[in-house]
């Protein structure tokens, strides 16, 4: 499951059009799912599962004739569309709203039923523009409950354009980052999180300035954080032992210990700012 | 959770060819427009004049062996079809005559009630086809799926040519084989045979540079009200300027007897603004197509300007879509 971020105008949503063939590109080629691209762009069509990030519907139409139709129109025939469309309505949490027309929905029914509409032909890849917006918290985990079900054990490759890091951090693996059009970063999320040195963040009781001068003298690299959290630069896990002999000699109490990461958010404003800086 | 909640579950069904998809752009456009009350009671009304030019056609045959009708048949030819040439035939020759009278009646149903009723059709059903689309833009939901855009806009134009096939050719088929069996002998299939042809070639010149025309002001604007003016603007301005145009020498003729305003009719070129009028226009293909063009002048400038409509129409619509999934 690979994340899609950047700031606005960065690209994101021409990229997933272009991806589906709907804007045409001037150079460049490329596959999806080993369909050439931009030659086959109707194949490609096919076999995605698409959720744009504006709120479209199809007026007149009620809940679940709007994803029988969608259905229908990726090719699934007139009964088995329903029988269909009625399964991914059940999978998607929209109950007896399905009946009810479309334009009554509220936003969040809306955006389920753009995301039941995208998986109603049960493609192998999906294509989700901000999934999770006019989502309440509730609703929100559910729907990236049910994402990461669709990516881990169905199997689907999903490509989730978001603002929300939160919504990057808890169900993608990878991470592309786009800014003024192009990629800046490309990693797992494992390796971007990782510090560049082995790093120990720590949060104490009391005043740390004898703790802190303690490791100084001991050779350490140490960053004081705004909440008052320390990162000792330089320490593997397996040598915490020296971190605790210090805090006992300077009578220092660690409330918690953890191997320090990179927060998702302090890589995006990096990436942006360089790119608005260039 | 309802208990027959099974999860989601893969589908690995047979799928229909890609070509066919537009059938459910259609299916689907149909049925949105179907569910309104009034548009199957204005369908039920426009099959209503068949009554007259069917009495017509039984007032033709039955006129060889009825004298009381024959002289009926001889007053509706020469007074309200304005053709006395062929009302002399009729009463001398009724075989020769058959084919031009079935046809003349046919063609009036085509060109007054019919053309009317499928010029307030489409005015009703058209503007919403793509405007809706457009504000609720769901023109990403349709392209998000294997369909370019010429099959989305003719899935969009069959709604149309469903609706005003309903209203005009099946009304004016079912006219013609009710005329047969209204008729004394089958025998005048002999001499009418070719009139669903051109029952059929009226239909499709009629249809499609409308349907394009319609389909091309309702992709102009996201408010459908104003493809809905727009259509009616060109419609009546079009018949107002023709008359106002074509009939000002009558009217401003020294004559003032309805024969002096006769005399000057014969004079007037009905040809030279044709052209300004779609309902004119119309009016001359679907003559020609009839065999019963009137005026002497040709076909083609009106044959053209439908082309132009049609082409010109479907080329704006497909730009305005793409030029939509390009934002």
């Amino acid at each position: 499951m690979t994340g899609l971020l950047g700031p606005n105008g960065s690209g994101k949503s021409t990229l997933i059009k272009s991806l589906l063939g709907l804007v045409k590109t001037q150079q460049g080629r490329g596959s999806v799912l080993g369909i050439p691209w931009p030659e086959q762009d109707r194949a490609i069509r096919d076999l995605v599962g698409y959720l744009p990030e504006d709120d479209c519907y199809i007026a007149g139409l009620n809940g679940i004739e709007s994803v029988a139709f969608m259905a229908n129109l990726s090719g699934l025939p007139g009964t088995e569309g329903l029988r269909r469309a009625h399964e991914v309505c059940d999978f998607c949490d929209i109950s007896e709203e399905r009946y009810r027309p479309v334009e009554s929905y509220s936003t969040g029914m809306r955006q389920k039923l753009k995301f039941a509409q995208a998986l109603v032909h049960d493609p192998p890849f999906l294509i989700l523009d901000e999934p999770t917006t006019g989502l309440d918290p509730n609703q929100r985990e559910a729907m990236l409950s049910r994402i990461r079900t669709l990516s881990a054990k169905l199997g689907k490759s999903v490509l989730l354009s978001t603002h929300i890091l939160h919504d990057v951090r808890s169900v993608c693996d990878q991470v592309i980052m786009l800014v003024d059009g192009s990629v800046k970063i490309i990693d797992t999320l494992d390796n971007l999180s990782r510090p560049s040195e082995p790093t120990i963040h720590l949060s104490l009781m009391g005043d740390p300035t004898d703790f802190i001068e303690r490791l100084r003298n001991d050779g350490f690299s140490i960053n004081q954080e705004i909440d008052g959290s320390l990162k000792v630069v330089g320490v593997h896990l397996d040598q915490t032992t020296q971190l605790w002999t210090a805090a006992a000699a300077t009578d220092t109490r660690i409330r918690r210990m953890e191997p320090a990461r990179n927060a998702l958010e302090q890589i995006f404003f990096d990436a942006a700012s360089k790119g608005k800086v260039k | 959770m309802p208990i027959h909640d099974l999860g989601y579950r893969p589908w690995n069904g047979y799928r229909t060819a890609p070509l066919l998809r537009p059938i459910f752009v259609a299916k689907s456009g149909i049925s949105l427009v179907w569910r309104r009350r009034w548009l199957r009671l204005m369908l039920m009304l426009s099959w209503i004049p068949i009554i007259f030019p069917a009495m017509g056609i039984f007032a033709f045959e039955y006129s060889s062996s009825d004298p009381e009708m024959k002289g009926f048949v001889t007053q509706l030819i020469s007074g309200p079809m304005r053709r006395p040439d062929l009302a002399y035939v009729a009463m001398t020759d009724p075989d020769a005559a058959r084919h031009e009278v079935w046809s003349t009646l046919i063609l009036t149903f085509f060109r007054y009630p019919q053309l009317c009723a499928m010029v307030l059709l489409v005015g009703l059903i058209a503007p919403m086809l793509i405007s809706y689309d457009l504000r609720s833009k769901a023109y990403l939901l349709y392209f998000s799926r294997p369909l370019r855009p010429m099959e989305y806009i003719a899935g969009k134009a069959a709604v149309l040519c469903f609706f005003l096939t309903a209203t005009i050719t099946f009304p004016a088929l079912i006219l013609y084989f009710l005329g047969i069996l209204l008729s004394p002998s089958l025998s005048v299939v002999v001499d009418t045979w070719d009139i669903p042809l051109r029952i059929m070639a009226a239909t499709l010149v009629l249809v499609i540079p409308t349907t394009s025309l319609a389909l091309c002001y309702s992709s102009l604007t996201s408010e459908s009200r104003y493809a809905t003016i727009s259509w009616f603007a060109t419609w009546i301005l079009g018949i107002v300027a023709y008359q106002i145009l074509t009939f000002m020498r009558v009217l401003s003729g020294p004559g003032r007897g309805r024969r002096a305003r006769a005399l000057a009719e014969t004079s007037i070129d009905f040809d030279r603004y044709r052209l300004l009028s779609p309902y004119h226009t119309l009016g001359k293909v679907e003559s020609w197509c009839f065999g019963l063009d009137p005026t002497p002048g040709s076909v083609w400038p009106a044959f053209l300007v439908l082309l132009v409509i049609t082409f010109g129409g479907i080329w704006i619509v497909r730009r305005r879509i793409l030029a939509r999934l390009s934002v």
